[in-house]
């Protein structure tokens, strides 16, 4: 189910031309840049009601990473 | 009879005697002309060299201005960003939101601009710019010139 919303926030942000997959690189495949993924974890933050600490943001540069994170911080 | 003769003789060494004066005036005159010469083409060397250095400042400010210019470029189109949905970055609340995140993309930005001045003063590019094909990989500010690989995509 989180799953889902975060895909939703990616693809409200980076749009549907490009497939948003787990492998899927902020920068290099969803032609973002590191703002882009700092927003996109706010948004997320936001939306599933969670704090991820900033400190464990710093590396994320795939879908995949994110979703880590996520999963690390609703878990707890 | 003889004392014209002697006359004319006395005569014709004073003569010589002058124009050997002359001849070593002369001589002297070239030497200092071709000294002057010398320096001449000493000054004209120089400024031929101060003329290429001139150049050299004025194509390395024109360089610099270029890549104030890109990153000034960048910041807007950064900070007024429009994402897919169409809504505009707000740097602001991200900044108050995240701000050690923001703080480390502006170090990181800042890092790339100092990098670019460095390549425009005559650094040579390092392997990892040179290898450097993918977006998370250059240098934001100057790609042109650090990441001569890089491909936009």
């Amino acid at each position: 189910m989180w799953k889902e919303q975060v895909m939703q926030v990616l693809e409200r942000h980076f749009g549907t031309k490009k497939p948003i997959t787990e492998t899927s690189h902020f920068i290099d495949d969803l032609d973002g840049d590191d703002f882009d993924i700092v927003d996109v974890t706010d948004q997320v933050c936001k939306k599933l009601e969670i704090t991820i600490p900033e400190e464990d943001t710093f590396n994320i540069a795939t879908v995949q990473d994110l979703l880590n994170e996520v999963e690390k911080n609703i878990v707890q | 009879m003889i004392l014209v003769v002697l006359a004319a003789a006395g005569g014709g060494v004073l003569y010589v005697k002058a124009l050997q004066k002359d001849l070593d005036t002369a001589k002297a005159n070239i030497i200092k002309l071709e000294d002057g010469i010398s320096e001449q083409k000493a000054v004209i060397a120089q400024q031929e060299k101060d003329f290429e250095s001139i150049i050299k400042v004025r194509n390395d400010l024109e360089d610099l201005n270029r890549v104030l210019e890109t990153a000034n470029k960048n910041l807007n189109e950064k900070f007024n960003k429009l994402n897919a949905a169409g809504d505009r970055r707000d740097i602001g609340a991200l900044s108050v939101n995240r701000p050690k995140s923001i703080e480390k993309i502006l170090n990181k930005d800042e890092v790339h601009e100092r990098r670019c001045f460095e390549i425009i003063g005559g650094s040579p590019l390092t392997e990892e710019e040179l290898n450097a094909t993918k977006k998370s990989q250059i240098n934001t500010v100057c790609p042109e010139s650090a990441n001569p690989n890089y491909v936009t995509y």
